[in-house]
């Protein structure tokens, strides 16, 4: 075994809420050997944010409190070292790279400012000084290595102005800047867009290999670890169950735990892929004829003109009853907008949908148009208000379709039954209700007046995998019971190749490829869609065999590269 | 099948209202705020019972008295008259609670109804709505309360009504901001696609969720009525004598500082101590709801 530049034994931490002592970590150990690359992988709540805080020293306490343990930094025990001291280990012992780009800014400071600050109190705890010349030509060094050329005119730009995955190399790069030994990364790139994140997790397997690093690697995704780890850690509950290398994790994993990990991870090629057909008789339900949708924003207050965004562009799909039909695409890609014009939500400014075969306007809001088509959010945080009751979520749709009180006591519960949710959950408050159980209320919400059709926005990506798959089975089992045809939009391609029957990729507004989801996957036509699905980490060797080839002209040609100013 | 680790994060030792309880507790400057609000609310609705000389609180004279400092007998003191200042002090609570009374009751529902209408409809609604708001809270509101009891003469409704005409546009902008930062949830959408009409999604889905800010702006605003009134008729623009109001006991015991320090200064303690609570209390509410005011 390497030299352990990380060593922690033993570690036991609470915290200590309303009175009532839970303990978090139960006698965690774990290694990091120099120039090693660990993943600690669990679900959330597993307790390993809280073991990457403890490292680096940012829990706060009280509430927190160490047991006991040891966290030894290249043999010296951190939680014995005297406060000044650890400090200096700040960014040039050990760094972290923050989870997301989007939020881990100040908006109104340059990138550049940003980027000094870390340099210079960096060289304050050193009691070290340097000058400005010599702190930005260190950052403008910095940048290169993280591959991003025009490093002065980012470092002149605000925030606002870099892309989803320019940021996160920023982020890297501010870990970077003063030359750390250990790089702790907390689920590097999962903010950001499929074909981004494989860009981000290639820069971090260059740079720990360049600039001779040991890397923590945090995350949820199973595809992740098996692209950029050595050594891989399972934890679950606050205990770590399960240690082994990378290759045997993925081919023998010995624990229970992560048995259950593997299997809930969706394939996307080989034996275990579902193929789901639909096989009721053919009856379109949803018809887009050339729909196009425009945006129009003053470019400024006094001016007369105007900004237009082409968020839908002629768009031509039929949706047949019984469908599972995906729409796929990337953040931006116009596939939520589609999803709002089907629910009358917006206008198409171009084209026209005719769902059940009559034309959108000529429901107007009415009643029967809500019977029709109902949706399911992507997050039920926030689709169910906080301050309202199941019940009261539920009553809403009930009460405007013109059901009465005794009809309307009767039919939440039969709803509540539907969806696998005891009924004494009627009188609680969203946040009472775990994830999962927010989403069943979200999906009872949807079917309480018996719509025909379902719009599902990601309805699974805000849920941890093991209880997606519980939402996914449910979402079938519904849709064979009350007769129901989904659209189901989503960026996460895995599950729409074991769910859908039928997929369209959406880029840039249009559809670039439609058909049936196996003909789709096993042979992509458009660039586009076979750069996208080269990017979807994979969990195993032949899968990734089978991912479709893509030339980096090819990928070059199709995407917005995470490295040239917007 | 519900996964087991579905069910156990719904496992719970405390409801929120228990955890917000906790908060509050342990949290001193808020029982003692809530202590002396509660201490000056039961002081002025038993004042008849608790005042040493009820009598006092009316055009009662005693010359035998005047003048007399703080002692066991006459605990804050007599006034020029020879009247009890502690007793006046209770009864002028009285008036300053009605006031308060008198000016959230209108101001606050008034504020909160607009406040919801334009963070709800937007576009011209909400320019119509925040601009005139807008153009309220440009009229200092020491010379609009002039100016309108000044046309309406001095009394202790229409003081009222000056205070409640500036008063709504802060709850204005205050309901205004949580809307439009409410509206971008979904659950607003997912109920406009479940067929709910504008009241229903105003009032049953949007305002549960300012209610909380609501109460702590209450609670802030308490304090500063109070002084608002005080203020007023300390002018001589509020209530009129005889009656106790703080502000005029002030007034008019400033006219014998600085031998007389207690007529003056009584009230003036008696003043701080209300809107100290009603501030301290506010606070505390804020913590424990966890909402920018």
């Amino acid at each position: 075994m390497m030299e352990p530049i990380l060593d922690i034994s033993g570690l036991n931490l609470s915290f200590t809420t309303y009175g009532k002592r839970t303990q978090v970590l139960h006698d965690v150990s774990l290694r990091v050997g120099k120039g090693e690359r660990v993943a600690l992988i669990g679900q959330s709540g597993s307790g390993k944010t809280v073991t990457m805080r403890a490292i680096i020293g940012t829990l706060p306490i009280p509430p927190a409190k160490i047991e006991g343990g040891v966290i030894q930094f290249e043999g010296r025990d951190l939680l014995q070292m005297a406060k000044v001291e650890r400090n200096r280990l700040k960014g040039t012992g050990i760094s972290i790279i923050m989870q997301d780009p989007l939020l881990s800014f100040n908006p109104v400071l340059t990138i550049g400012r940003q980027m000094d600050d870390i340099v210079r109190y960096a060289d304050v705890r050193l009691g070290s000084k340097r000058n400005s010349g010599l702190r930005k030509a260190t950052i403008l060094d910095t940048l290169q290595k993280v591959r991003l050329p025009d490093g002065a005119q980012i470092y002149d730009a605000y925030p606002m102005m870099l892309s989803g995955g320019m940021r996160q190399r920023v982020l890297i790069a501010m870990a970077l800047l003063n030359k750390p030994r250990l790089l702790i990364a907390d689920e590097p790139g999962t903010a950001l867009d499929v074909t981004t994140q494989k860009e981000i997790l290639k820069l971090l397997n260059q740079l720990v290999k360049e600039e001779n690093l040991s890397l923590l690697l945090i995350t949820h995704n199973l595809g992740v670890v098996r692209e950029i780890s050595d050594r891989v850690y399972v934890m679950e509950n606050g205990h770590i169950v399960e240690e082994a290398t990378r290759k045997d994790i993925f081919e023998q994993p010995r624990h229970a735990y992560t048995k259950k990990l593997m299997t809930s991870v969706l394939p996307l090629y080989g034996k275990r892929v579902r193929n789901f057909e639909n096989n009721r008789q053919s009856d379109p339900k949803i018809e887009i004829q050339g729909v196009t949708k425009e945006f129009r924003g003053k470019v400024s207050f006094f001016s007369k003109k105007y900004r237009v965004v082409r968020a839908v562009d002629n768009v031509n799909l039929q949706i047949e009853n019984g469908d599972i039909f995906g729409i796929a695409g990337e953040s931006g890609s116009g596939k939520t907008t589609l999803a709002k014009m089907l629910l009358a939500l917006h206008s198409p400014t171009d084209g026209q949908i005719k769902i059940d075969g009559r034309p959108l306007s000529n429901f107007s809001n009415s009643r029967e148009f809500r019977r029709l088509i109902q949706i399911v959010y992507q997050n039920p945080g926030s689709s169910l208000n906080p301050k309202r009751t199941v019940t009261q979520a539920l009553t809403v749709p009930l009460k405007f379709c013109g059901y009465d009180s005794t009809q309307i006591k009767s039919r939440i519960s039969e709803l509540l039954d539907m969806v696998d949710l005891p009924k004494s959950y009627a009188s609680m408050y969203p946040h009472e209700l775990s994830g999962g159980q927010k989403q069943r209320v979200a999906i009872a919400r949807a079917l309480s007046v018996n719509p025909k059709i379902l719009v599902l926005d990601e309805p699974t990506s805000a849920l941890d995998v093991l209880i997606q798959n519980t939402v996914i089975e449910l979402l079938l089992r519904l849709r064979e019971e009350l007769n129901l045809t989904y659209v189901f939009i989503s960026h996460d391609l895995s599950l729409m190749r074991n769910f859908c029957n039928r997929v369209a990729i959406m880029f840039r507004g249009q559809i670039c490829e439609q058909g049936e989801t196996r003909e789709i996957f096993t042979d992509p036509q458009h660039a586009y869609t076979r750069a996208l699905l080269s990017s979807i980490p994979v969990i195993s060797e032949q899968e990734e065999q089978q991912k479709p080839k893509v030339t980096d002209a090819e990928r070059q040609a199709v995407l917005a590269s995470s490295t040239a100013l917007k | 099948m519900i996964e087991l680790s579905e069910q156990a994060s719904t496992e719970r030792f405390m409801t929120s209202r228990q955890m917000a309880w906790f908060r509050f507790r342990r949290n001193p400057a808020a029982l003692i705020g809530a202590t002396i609000v509660i201490s000056v609310t039961m002081l002025a609705i038993f004042a008849p019972i608790l005042s040493p000389s009820p009598q006092s609180a009316g055009s009662f004279v005693d010359f035998a008295h005047r003048h007399h400092p703080p002692s066991a007998e006459f605990w804050f003191g007599t006034d020029n008259v020879g009247r009890d200042i502690f007793t006046r002090v209770i009864f002028g609570y009285r008036i300053s609670l009605s006031l308060v009374v008198g000016v959230l009751g209108f101001a606050v529902p008034f504020g909160v109804i607009l406040g919801l209408l334009a963070g709800y409809f937007g576009g011209r609604t909400e320019f119509i709505i925040m601009r005139f708001t807008d153009v309220m809270l440009a009229i200092p509101p020491l010379a609009m309360a002039l100016a309108i009891t000044a046309v309406l003469s001095p009394s202790l409704v229409n003081a009222m009504i000056a205070i409640t005409m500036l008063w709504w546009t802060w709850h204005t902008r205050l309901i205004f901001r949580i809307v439009k930062a409410q509206m971008s949830e979904d659950y607003v959408e997912a109920a406009k696609v479940a067929g709910a009409s504008h009241a229903h999604i105003m009032f049953k889905e949007l305002l549960p969720n300012c209610i909380s800010a609501i109460s702590v702006k209450i609670s802030l605003d308490a304090g500063f009525v109070i002084l608002f009134g005080a203020a007023l008729s300390f002018l001589g623009l509020g209530v009129h004598p005889p009656t106790p109001d703080l502000g005029t006991m002030v007034s008019t015991g400033s006219e014998y500082l600085p031998e007389f320090w207690w007529e003056a200064l009584m009230p003036g303690l008696a003043i701080l101590y209300a809107i100290l609570g009603f501030n301290l209390l506010g606070d505390g509410l804020r913590d424990m709801m966890d909402v920018e005011v």
